[in-house]
């Protein structure tokens, strides 16, 4: 297991050096200017030229790209043009939020989608499983955007029940930080009333965002609860007279679950990178939003520290599910 | 089989009931016993650094922060003193010289006296950022003098006329703090981003990039205030991106002003209770620019046919009758206006006559427009002149591109399209503050990209900026707006109108058009409740 762990790990650092090349290639070939960009609309061409000795994009691209490793390699990840801080300081910020609704989100999509799935595949061809399906496929069909336009309005402004966006009341005192994470933080501190506020924030956000993945998860789950269902070893149980609860908890689910956290591995890449919509409909100040506002300035330093640190985090996640499909299934572990 | 899943209901149920219980709405914020009002806007302000950069964003928190030697108010308006009490200068336009208040303190307590007003001037001279290019050519830090501590004298090195015109957007910071946090010689550029050191009506509270900027009153404003109410607090400028979602704040009582909503969506809100709309003038002109050196550009008549075929009527349909159409390339607020005689109106015949004394009679080629990815409004127009120039059997190839990128294609004459979609709003109400825009410095500049040359009118523009006597200029203004229409480098379109909704508990909102899109003069504003 530790072999694996480390091949892995290696293979990381490399793929995350190609995707660092191509990123500062392609954030450096595309049209806009970010010096011109920087120096406002009025700036004279000699205002202009400053920004860009100032920041270094007066010099060739493949010296550019040496510097721009050298810094990353000790920890520096420039300096962002709209917000004037070090990215470094910037992730630290922007990127637990995004963490936090993006593991909410996946975790409410595992809460809800395991069970439907379960269900649906215990009701097979009846009500209840059409209506999981019907679900499953307009959760599949639906843009998040929409639904979480819909959700503020409807949950948020007409029935008063959720905050609109934020992370917080604007009034209130966020918990001292420790992981940046509101909710974390707020338990680990022990203020409950705050942590309860950031929950009441999250959840809206992170319902919209989960909605895809909890229809993915709730599709692929039926279909492996059904295949496990109808194997010899589910009806010797039955024929053993082990009640219905214990088959499905106890034996089929644990099989039916492997494909799935497949999915859920990939599903968690895919919030990760696909948080700015949700983002910008609940002012939720994360790394989308970030990455977003970066790249309508053509601010090229936060642009390639966010792919960077979702590209390792994606990386980090898929390692993860590898290592609990080896512990639950002996075949992978055998083969590793 | 059968699975009891009621334990699960309950638990979420419970959950939910206790997590919505906190999430109540409040009318107004209140801190302390102290009421904040909450402006829900969609720009960060990226620094507050008023030596850095400008946006509406930044322009609206610096001017509640710092205060500058004039200030503009009113509609028309009008550069009032500030810090400066009064002012005298030159019979050759050369030297102007300011007298300070006596009284005007930094926010800890230091005088802002004539030597604060120079450091702040040369800092942004020297850091060559920001508002730095209003003045630079006309004058130099050795050129800016500290004649006693009420008295500051600016020697420029030629006359320029709209001197005045810029000076509050220049605003003043405290040396000591600056030098204070100064790193690596930054001149604390680094540390103003997040941080105030000026004498305005507001302190800085708290600085939340990407969330929220809070501002408290400065209660020993040296200036005072226009109104009393001492259970104000201050104002928090809360970030909320998605006009959907500041409309719904203002609705929720989550925000007390929102700007920049759409027509309908004004429509829409005005119908509530509580809650009051307007719809004001501004200096921001829109135009459909031509790229004058491009091969179908390059003649005049073809200019001509493309402006007299566009549908005025539609432009200001788009934007459900709120923006006027253009009578000059300057805007009503901007000082020596004309209406100039002949401007285009829709006149089918009249564009064809122009095309068929062009090179392309029959016309029968292509024009590419350029707008903004995601513009609605950009992309309507788009349509508009697709209809337009159908009768004068031209095409018209759309491409919505990235703010970035339509920067970059009009920084070049060989790269800017046919025609781009280009808002502009002047920093000044002084003629020379829109002139400019038609004169070669202004190429590379968004605005610029009609890369108009035109040596009648290069010549006018730069002996008007350098003309004192304002008997003199107003002509030469008057004869410069008729040869840029002459010379139509563009459609000219709309002056697009200013909207705000507030609850109507706000108080003391003033207007005036010199304010950028959503900028709005946060010292006069306050609840009253």
């Amino acid at each position: 297991m530790l072999k694996l762990i480390y091949r892995r790990l290696l293979m990381m650092v490399v793929m995350l050096l190609g995707l660092l090349a191509i990123m500062f290639v392609v954030a450096n070939v595309a049209p806009g200017d970010p010096a011109r960009l920087a120096a406002g609309p009025d700036a004279t061409r000699d205002m202009v030229e400053t920004i860009r000795v100032e920041r270094g994009l007066d010099k060739p691209l493949p010296q550019r790209f040496v510097i721009y490793l050298g810094s990353v390699v000790t920890g520096d990840l420039g300096t962002s043009i709209h917000t004037g801080r070090a990215v470094l300081h910037d992730l630290a910020i922007y990127f637990p939020a995004t963490l936090e609704l993006v593991l909410f989100s996946i975790g409410l999509a595992i809460v809800l989608g395991i069970p439907l799935g379960v269900i649906a595949a215990v009701n097979h061809n009846q009500l209840a499983d059409h209506i999981i399906r019907i679900f499953a496929v307009s959760g599949v069909a639906m843009p998040m955007f929409w639904l979480g336009l819909m959700l503020q309005w409807y949950l948020a402004l007409e029935l008063n029940w959720f905050p609109l966006g934020g992370q917080l009341d604007l009034m209130s005192d966020p918990p001292t930080r420790i992981t940046g994470m509101l909710t974390v933080d707020a338990l680990l501190t022990g203020n409950f009333a705050i942590f309860l506020g950031a929950v009441a924030h999250l959840f809206l956000p992170a319902l919209s965002l989960s909605f895809p993945a909890l229809a993915s998860i709730i599709r692929v789950n039926r279909a492996e609860m059904l295949e496990t269902l109808n194997r010899d070893y589910i009806t010797n149980a039955r024929a053993q007279g082990i009640g219905p609860l214990r088959i499905v908890a106890a034996y089929a689910l644990k099989n039916a679950l492997l494909p799935t956290l497949a999915m859920i591995g990939l599903r968690f890449g895919w919030m990760l990178g696909g948080t700015v919509l949700v983002e910008g409909v609940f002012d939720w100040p994360g790394v989308g939003l970030y990455a977003a506002k970066a790249a309508i300035s053509s601010d090229f330093e936060p642009i390639m520290a966010v792919t960077l640190v979702l590209g390792a985090s994606f990386m980090l996640a898929n390692l993860l599910i590898d290592l609990t499909y080896a512990a639950l299934d002996p075949r992978v572990r055998a083969q590793v | 089989m059968r699975i009891d899943w009621n334990w699960l209901r309950s638990a979420v149920l419970g959950v939910v009931l206790a997590v919505t219980a906190i999430a109540g709405a409040g009318a107004v914020e209140k801190l302390d016993g102290k009421l904040y009002l909450v402006i829900a806007g969609r720009q960060p302000v990226s620094t507050l650094d008023p030596a850095q950069k400008y946006d509406y964003a930044i322009r609206m928190m610096e001017q509640a922060l710092y205060d500058g030697l004039v200030k503009y108010e009113g509609n028309p308006p009008e550069v009032k003193p500030w810090l400066a009490e009064s002012w005298e200068v030159s019979d050759d336009g050369l030297v102007w010289t300011f007298h300070l208040v006596d009284n005007a303190k930094f926010h800890n307590g230091d005088p802002v006296n004539a030597e604060a007003v120079r450091y702040s001037f040369v800092r942004t001279l020297e850091l060559n950022k920001g508002p730095a290019w209003m003045l630079q050519d006309f004058l130099a830090p050795e050129g800016i003098e500290a004649v006693d501590d009420r008295t500051v004298r600016f020697t420029l090195k030629k006359p320029y006329a709209p001197f005045l015109s810029f000076l509050p957007w220049w605003f003043i910071v405290n040396p000591a703090i600056v030098e204070a946090n100064s790193v690596d010689g930054d001149r604390a550029q680094t540390w103003l981003n997040e941080n105030a050191a000026g004498s305005g009506p507001f302190k800085l509270a708290k600085f939340e990039q990407g969330k929220a900027y809070w501002l408290e009153v400065n209660k020993d404003y040296w200036k005072g205030f226009p109104y009393e109410a001492d259970n104000f607090g201050g104002i928090i400028y809360k970030l909320v991106r998605e006009s959907a979602g500041q409309r719904a704040a203002l609705i929720k009582g989550e925000a007390d002003i929102v700007g920049g909503l759409t027509p309908e969506e004004m429509e829409k809100i005005a119908e509530r209770e509580g809650i009051h709309t307007t719809t004001l003038p501004a200096l921001t002109a829109f135009g459909l620019k031509f790229n004058t050196q491009n091969e179908h550009m390059s003649d005049i008549n073809v200019r001509k046919a493309i402006a007299h075929a566009f549908d005025y009527d539609g432009l200001v349909k788009i934007f459900n009758g709120e923006a006027k159409l253009q009578t000059s390339p300057f805007g009503d607020a901007i000082k020596g206006k004309i209406d100039v005689a002949g401007i285009p109106r829709r006149d089918l015949q009249m564009a064809k006559d122009y095309l068929a004394k062009s090179a392309w009679p029959d016309g029968g080629f292509d024009v590419e427009y350029v707008y903004v990815q995601g513009f609605e409004e950009e992309r309507q127009m788009g349509l508009l002149l697709i209809d337009a120039l159908k009768d004068l059997n031209i095409d018209v190839k759309m491409t919505p591109l990235t703010w970035p990128n339509m920067v970059g294609r009009a920084a070049e004459v060989d790269t800017a399209p046919d025609i781009i979609a280009i808002f502009a709003t002047p920093v000044s109400t002084d003629p020379d503050a829109v002139a400019i825009q038609y004169h070669p410095t202004s190429f590379g500049k968004y605005y610029g990209s009609h890369f108009l040359e035109d040596e009648e009118l290069k010549g006018m523009i730069e002996k008007a900026r350098n003309e004192t006597d304002w008997s003199k200029r107003q002509p030469i203004y008057a004869e410069i707006q008729e040869r840029i229409v002459e010379l139509q480098p563009e459609i000219f379109g709309m002056m697009r109108n200013r909207r705000f909704a507030f609850r109507d508990w706000v108080k003391g909102f003033q207007d005036s058009p010199i304010r950028m899109t959503e900028e709005i003069d946060l010292y006069p504003l306050h609840i009253a409740k």
